[in-house]
């Protein structure tokens, strides 16, 4: 009975591998003998925009390419949320398919909170989740074929020629030797992974940040506040207090640059990936990238978890005073 | 062109910074793995553990990059 299914599972990776192969062969032999070169794409730091009319009449708010991966990762979690409530609804006691998957992920999540938090876990979890599963949906997006490839032609001084390959017009490099390019055309892609515009990190490091004081607060009352101005042993022991009061203000300056790092961060290697992508699949045409491909899935995830788990850290931090913390450690 | 000259020696300059971070990996992940290896039964916590420790040491490393990515692509 187990050989039949054995044997189509091995027939159809055969016909997979050989469809591989075909392209890597068409596009390495006949797509150079014929002209066709890969050429490295104009890296754009900000977010490119997509019309020059702003959004509802708002000055300055464009209709960027990051804004529609926003959107597209908001979808993502959203049909998401609605398949697993879905799921959850009609009975199962063991779910499958996707509700399966994120029931696996978020019991991993819980497991961590747990471990960390203690008994505020019912309140730090679902920032937690939202933020990994959000950051998850916006870096997987920069993985999806014909983004960042695919959108409007613009005019840019150091670009490529156009050519008309059939239906599709393209940017393309003519091949002269001297490396210096002459067409005048760039691509703006209608699609960019939200996680590669600098915006949209700082505003959910502020978002994060905001959350952490606000739980120091529920936890501790205003006396949250000491641990920032710290005078309760500036007079008691003269040398120490005033450390202990130089420590409250670092951790002020420790909050900031919270955001910062946060920021930085998630932004730094998103962007850096994207560009890594560029550049590899400038070199090699073919089969190099796939390996950077993997290697961006994993990044994708590792970078969703740590912004989550920093920000859960952070939080249970908070809600552990400085002086409760001690007296549980004696 | 002398400008774009030292715009890319600046780059490059940059990310020097990511020796330190190299290292701090290195470190901290030596350290987990023999953690884990005498106590198997905390392998969980440890990771944990080890990845915000990779993840504030990588953090370096990325400001170098971001310096660089900004003196490459937006000065």
């Amino acid at each position: 009975m187990s050989e039949k299914p054995m044997k189509r599972v091995w027939a159809r990776w055969v016909v997979l591998a050989a469809i591989i192969l075909g392209l890597f062969l068409f596009t390495g032999f006949f797509g150079i003998g014929l002209g066709i070169k890969p050429i490295m794409p104009h890296v754009y730091l900000p977010g490119e925009k997509l019309s020059e009319t702003p959004l509802f009449g708002i000055a300055g708010l464009y209709p960027t390419n990051t804004l529609v991966g926003l959107l597209l990762a908001d979808i993502v979690v959203i049909l998401i949320a609605i398949g697993v409530s879905r799921g959850v609804k009609s009975g199962k006691t063991v779910l499958t398919g996707i509700s399966g998957a994120v029931e696996a992920l978020l019991e991993m999540l819980h497991g961590i909170t747990e471990g960390t938090a203690g008994k505020w876990t019912k309140q730090i979890f679902p920032w937690f989740a939202t933020i990994t599963l959000l950051v998850l949906a916006a870096n997987w997006s920069g993985l999806i074929p014909g983004n960042e490839t695919v959108g409007l032609i613009h005019h840019y001084d150091h670009g490529y020629d156009l050519k008309q390959v059939g239906p599709i017009t393209t940017i393309w490099d003519e091949g002269t030797d001297d490396g210096e390019h002459h067409g005048e055309y760039a691509i703006v892609p209608f699609l960019r992974p939200v996680s590669t515009d600098l915006n949209f990190t700082f505003a959910l490091a502020i978002v994060a940040v905001v959350m952490i004081q606000v739980f120091g607060f529920r936890s501790q009352g205003l006396g949250y506040l000491t641990k920032f101005w710290n005078t309760k042993t500036l007079f008691s022991k003269p040398i120490f207090g005033v450390i202990d009061f130089g420590v409250g203000i670092l951790e002020l300056v420790s909050e900031i640059s919270k955001v910062l790092s946060f920021a930085f961060r998630l932004f730094g290697n998103m962007f850096a990936g994207a560009v890594l992508l560029f550049v590899i699949g400038s070199l090699v045409p073919v089969f190099a990238q796939s390996m950077f491909y993997l290697l961006e899935f994993f990044i994708g995830l590792i970078q969703a978890i740590v912004f989550g788990m920093l920000t859960m850290v952070f939080m249970s931090q908070a809600t552990q005073g400085h002086g409760e913390h001690h007296e549980e450690a004696h | 062109m002398e400008a774009e000259a030292a715009k890319l020696i600046g780059a490059g300059l940059a990310m020097i910074g990511a020796i330190g971070a190299g290292a701090g990996i290195g470190v901290v992940t030596s350290g987990a793995v023999q953690a884990m290896s005498r106590n198997p039964e905390m392998t969980g916590t440890i990771q944990t553990n080890m990845i915000l420790g990779i993840a504030f040491a990588e953090a370096v490393a990325i400001y170098c990059l971001v310096v660089s990515l900004l003196i490459l692509f937006v000065f």
